[in-house]
């Protein structure tokens, strides 16, 4: 079982189009992880029918319990996030604005702050396209991505994979180089960079490089609308050059990933001879080369 | 030598794990009592900060050497280098017993 991480960077460069294409192509002998959680898409495109849910926890909540509370303030006094207030005579903690920090439960005289465990979303195992699975998460309100939250994702989706015999975990990585990236990229076998011809794209890119140097993960690129601007694309050649990352696909500006999208499928599903989708297709099977004769 | 490995079970046939923050489980070894033991260190609850805390936890062993996958990222590295432990990366796919000979034979990487 191999794990192939798709990051980014920068937002917006194409990833998930491209990771959806990825898992339409491989359809079961792969499990899919959607690791971007804050804007979590994979499951529009793959059309995941959430067949299995389980409780996601992460933080906690401060609640003052009235009965042993003395009005004292102490705990307002502390709160750094203005969660506390006094309403109709109790001091009572906003749900919204609480951070779970227990800065309160702490100076509490009377013990009468305890911090409850939160829900913070859900995590499903669906079905999707081409009899193959996915794992993913949905978020609460004002709940955010982390790195235990993505962690977890890539975790059951690597359990799945080894208990049903599958090659490859297809992971959906988080955009930008928070927690969120370092926790999907942490374990992968082979990291596939997704970037665009623009000057934020390889500024993006260069700082994903950073991360990926820092761990000895192995990369290759696919540059996309990398005719927008050739001497752009130029410039992110010759640093991966230098970085020793290989540009496996160099995918032309296409109005066809829109449509795509808007049509809720992959653009090897939408438009399966189009230039574009042979190009994704020749990417994925030397990405699959790559990873075999490693490993 | 005490050496930490970064591990995915208990025992030296079991896989080490390639991360390092949110490593599934530790594993200490003592080199003079030859002692092998899993250590809780439940990185699964850690909602924030894993690298962090995982690495103070880490440092509270005393280690000499961490063997692991990846490595550290780099708030915990900022850490780790404040000690004098040693960090080995290059173990991922091999079980604690084949790490340790690769680590006993040169060839791990350092990470730093």
């Amino acid at each position: 079982m191999r794990e192939i991480v798709i990051i980014s960077g920068k937002g917006g460069t194409g990833k998930t189009s491209i990771s959806a294409s990825f898992a339409y192509l491989e359809g079961s002998n792969a499990v899919v992880a959607d690791c971007d959680v804050d804007a979590a898409n994979m499951h529009l495109l793959l059309d995941a029918d959430f067949s299995t849910k389980e409780d996601f926890f992460s933080g906690e909540l401060a609640v003052i319990d009235e009965s042993k509370c003395n009005n004292c303030g102490k705990c307002k006094e502390v709160c750094r996030f203005d969660a506390i207030e006094q309403i109709d005579g109790h001091y009572t903690v906003d749900k919204i604005s609480c951070e779970g920090c227990w800065y309160c439960s702490r100076v509490c005289p009377n013990d009468a702050i305890t911090m409850v465990k939160q829900k913070a979303g859900d995590l499903f195992v669906s079905n999707i396209k081409n009899d193959s699975t996915m794992v993913h998460a949905k978020l609460g309100f004002a709940a955010e991505n982390s790195g235990k939250l993505v962690a977890k994702v890539k975790q059951e989706a690597k359990m799945l994979a080894l208990k049903n015999d599958k090659e490859f975990v297809i992971t959906d990585g988080s955009p930008g180089i928070g927690c969120p990236v370092i926790s999907s990229l942490s374990g992968a076998n082979l990291v596939v960079l997704v970037t665009e011809a623009t000057v934020s794209g390889l500024h993006d890119l260069k700082r994903v490089v950073k991360l990926l140097k820092t761990f000895s993960l192995q990369a290759v690129c696919i540059i996309n609308k990398y005719d927008l601007h050739a001497n752009m694309t130029q410039e992110i050649e010759e640093y991966l050059a230098e970085e020793d990352i290989k540009v496996i696909a160099k995918l032309p500006y296409d109005e066809t990933f829109t449509q795509a999208l808007t049509d809720a499928k992959p653009i090897v599903e939408y438009n399966t001879n189009s230039k574009l989708s042979i190009m994704i297709q020749e990417s994925w099977e030397e990405i699959k080369e790559i990873i075999r004769s490693r490993y | 030598m005490k050496i930490v490995f970064t591990a995915k079970g208990d025992n030296w046939d079991s896989q080490i794990d390639e991360r390092f923050g949110r490593m599934e489980m530790l594993v200490l070894f003592d080199e003079e009592a030859g002692t092998l033991e899993a250590i809780k260190i439940e990185t699964e609850q850690m909602d924030h900060g894993a690298g962090l805390q995982t690495a103070q936890k880490v440092l509270n062993l005393y280690p000499d050497v961490i063997i692991t996958g990846n490595g550290a990222g780099n708030k915990a590295l900022d850490i780790l280098k404040r000690s004098s432990v040693k960090m080995y990366i290059g173990a991922g796919g091999m079980t604690l017993k084949e790490a340790y000979n690769a680590y006993k034979n040169g060839r791990l990487n350092l990470q730093f």
